[in-house]
């Protein structure tokens, strides 16, 4: 768990104090740094004169709200990883965020776990050293080489179609991001196929039967349900196989860090 | 409006048939006997006069003519008679004094007295059709003016209130009659007006029941069956110095208003259900949405405890029984808030061609933990069954079946979830085994907040999932059931069409 994270400093931005007042103690618990907003305003004003490794943002706030902000904080950041807090039911807001340029969302009510998890993931993207166009992608057994547009499972090649394959390629250079449906349809297939939502959901459960041992309760290839897809990173899947092998006995605190980050609806 | 059969003259029925001579009340006789007085005087004067004079016999013959005709004009014919009666044997009289018996006798006297009689018959008549002609335009337009007013008062009623009482004293108002009874057969409701020597409830619904429309001028009451096109709603019955013609408009004017008032009814109702439930879901859709933050931070508070580890292990019971009890609450509100949604029609069908495969297994996978230790089936008829509907609705119908098969099942059973498709329609249907479901609750459990009897202590519930799966289909023009026995397990059902129709 120990990434060399050496303090990331968190730009907290919601009106409810509750919120932040019950954030703060456990983030600063965990070496974290926290930096409290509470309009997208404020939180503007300090990102133009601070450092921030990554923000939560509200999209439920008065003022400008967390959309715009988010904007705005892209005209000057493009690379700070940005975390929109959402509710359920806000499917549209999440996929709009998303195009705006967020990093990723978490569903309120989250659990403290989840939000960690989600933060390291986003903050270490960044901080990775930006990797090659055609530099093979490797994580967990699946292999993808871009040069030869070849993709292996445990050393044994797999045979993908093209679409599958510019799926898979998009889906695991942004692993552990999620990726909308619109985004996946306009990369794989072109922007007038946006709408085109069941082509996707076809092409992915093919996909599935090629590269996860249980289609049906998928290891690598997640469901943002409603909003779209996203690949593990390596960090996600040895979360996964801690919580696994941990002792029967003493069940986890938290179920699953959320390998679906939205239950289906009721 | 009606189709009695009534004649269609326009006069008073009482009125018409008392014209003439008629032995009626004391004054019309005193009258009688006043004109035929004054007529005989007329004629003796005449006669005197003449014998006074001695005026040759026709000028006599023509005075007393002339008495016998204004006699006959204002008074009647049989006045003129007697006048003409008198006249002869008053000339008789003073012609041959000491032989008035033989005067009868006289055939000069009797063909006088013919012609008298004759004239007197004549003049009487026209005088009697001239008189009537002119007291029925007056009443024409008295009845005219009267039914005016009364469809306007009715126009101007109060439709907040029942209608029958109202209608019943402004027809014996307006009309001046001596009672009136309306019955109001859809609720079963008598309003009378005025005086009733029997019952006029059983008056009033024995004109219902036998459908009889009629007059009786002898006792003035007229009856008549309130009827909308062709079905009877009602009866009235009126007592009093009506016409026919005015009965059958009184009647009609009191169906429409019967009429207007259930319109009126059924629309204020509608309106003040619709308002309801909108203001049933804005509530529920605020607290909902308010419950969110508070939920969030005691999640946050309680993992962000066990999260910093330093907790014993009671310490860490207690914590994620907090987290969980906070998971449960937040279920709860999210199922209200979809609820709250689908009522107030906030949501729109955003159909679109889904391939029933991928939902089913999403489905699954969404319930993956509540299915952790349950025997799942599912069968689909045609793998690459596509299906036009909004997929996140149909998603939630889906979800709510197998959630409640979980809830419901008896341990070790397996639940089958299969899709048919039909020509018009696509089933879906979750089967599991458990308990019946009484017949009486089959139908109410997909009412909200509905649970039933022998649930309520098996399961935790909320009675609202079954509402949703019930509104979505709805939505899509679908329906749902479900069919339940000891022996054969319960599956719940919905059918969704083909060709969905957008529907709020």
């Amino acid at each position: 768990m120990n990434m060399s994270e050496s303090e990331i400093r968190i730009l907290l931005v919601d009106d409810e104090s509750a919120i932040r007042r019950a954030l703060r103690p456990p983030l600063t618990e965990l070496g974290f740094e926290v930096v409290e907003a509470i309009r997208g305003e404020e939180a503007l004003q300090l990102l133009r004169t601070g450092t921030f490794d990554a923000v939560l943002l509200d999209i439920n706030m008065p003022g400008i709200g967390g959309i715009e902000t988010l904007r705005r904080i892209r005209s000057f950041a493009p690379r700070l990883p940005v975390l929109m807090l959402t509710v359920r039911d806000a499917e549209e807001e999440k996929v709009r965020a998303l195009d705006e340029g967020a990093d990723d969302y978490i569903t309120k009510p989250f659990s403290v776990r989840e939000l960690i998890a989600r933060v390291r993931t986003a903050v270490r993207r960044v901080r990775a050293p930006s990797r090659a166009e055609d530099a093979p992608i490797e994580i967990g057994d699946i292999r993808l080489s871009p040069a030869q547009k070849r993709v292996t499972r445990r050393g044994q090649a797999v045979h993908l179609t093209r679409k599958e394959y510019g799926i898979l390629h998009c889906l695991m250079s942004h692993a552990g991001r999620p990726v909308s449906n619109a985004e996946l349809l306009t990369t794989v297939w072109g922007a007038e196929y946006r709408e085109e939502v069941e082509y996707l959901r076809t092409f992915v459960r093919q996909l599935r039967k090629k590269i996860e041992d249980d289609p049906s309760s998928p290891a690598y290839l997640l469901t943002d349900v409603y909003v779209g897809y996203r690949f593990v990173d390596a960090e996600m899947l040895q979360d996964q196989a801690a919580i696994v092998t941990q002792d029967p006995d003493q069940p986890p605190l938290e179920p699953v860090p959320q390998p679906l980050p939205e239950q289906q609806k009721p | 409006m009606e189709t009695g059969h009534v004649p269609d003259a326009f006069t008073p029925t009482r009125s018409a048939f008392s014209s003439g001579f008629a032995p009626g009340s004391g004054m019309k006789e005193l009258r009688f006997v006043f004109q035929c007085t004054l007529g005989v005087l007329g004629i003796v004067c005449a006669a005197a006069l003449a014998h006074r004079f001695g005026w040759l016999l026709p000028a006599a013959l023509l005075i007393d003519l002339a008495i016998v005709v204004l006699t006959a004009w204002l008074g009647g014919f049989w006045q003129a008679l007697a006048v003409s009666l008198s006249a002869i044997l008053v000339h008789t009289a003073f012609n041959a004094r000491g032989r008035i018996l033989q005067a009868a006798a006289d055939p000069a006297s009797s063909v006088t007295l013919v012609a008298f009689v004759l004239i007197a018959l004549v003049v009487s008549r026209l005088s009697a059709h001239v008189r009537r002609t002119a007291t029925e335009a007056e009443s024409w337009g008295r009845q005219m003016s009267d039914l005016y007013e009364f469809t306007r008062r009715t126009l101007a009623m109060n439709l907040n209130i029942e209608p029958g009482q109202q209608l019943a004293d402004l027809v014996q108002e307006i009309f001046s009659l001596e009672a009136v009874v309306i019955f109001d057969a859809d609720l079963h409701q008598t309003y009378q007006a005025g005086y009733w020597r029997q019952d006029p409830q059983e008056l009033a619904q024995s004109v219902y029941y036998f459908e009889n429309s009629d007059d009786d001028p002898a006792s003035g009451l007229g009856r008549r069956v309130l009827r909308l096109g062709n079905v009877p709603i009602g009866s009235l019955i009126v007592r009093g110095d009506t016409t026919p013609l005015t009965n059958n408009t009184i009647a009609s004017l009191i169906a429409t208003t019967f009429d207007r008032y259930r319109a009126f009814a059924n629309e204020s109702q509608i309106e003040t259900e619709r308002r309801t439930e909108q203001l049933r879901s804005t509530v529920l859709d605020s607290l909902a949405h308010a419950y969110k933050t508070p939920l969030t931070a005691i999640r946050v508070a309680s993992t962000g405890l066990g999260e910093m580890g330093k907790l014993s292990p009671a310490q860490a019971e207690l914590v994620s029984l907090i987290d969980e009890q906070a998971a449960v609450l937040n279920e709860l509100t999210t199922r209200l808030l979809t609820t709250a949604r689908l009522d107030a029609g906030e949501v729109s069908l955003q159909a679109e061609p889904v391939g029933v495969r991928s939902l089913v297994d999403d489905v699954v996978a969404g319930l993956k933990d509540r299915l952790a230790s349950m025997k799942v089936a599912i069968h689909i008829e045609d793998e690459d069954l596509e299906l036009k509907c909004d997929r996140q609705l149909i998603g939630s119908l889906l979800t709510q079946y197998i959630d409640n098969a979980c809830k419901y099942s008896l341990y070790g059973t397996t639940i089958s979830i299969r899709v048919t498709r039909s020509k018009s329609e696509t089933i879906f249907s979750v089967h599991s085994f458990g308990p019946e479901i009484p017949t009486a609750d089959r139908e109410r459990i997909f009412d909200r907040f509905y649970r039933s009897a022998n649930a309520s202590h098996r399961a935790a519930g909320t009675g609202i999932g079954l509402a949703v799966a019930k509104r979505a289909a709805q939505m899509h023009g679908g329906q749902v059931w479900v069919s339940s026995s000891q022996s054969e397990g319960t599956t719940f059902f919905a059918a969704i069409p083909a060709a969905v129709l957008q529907r709020s």
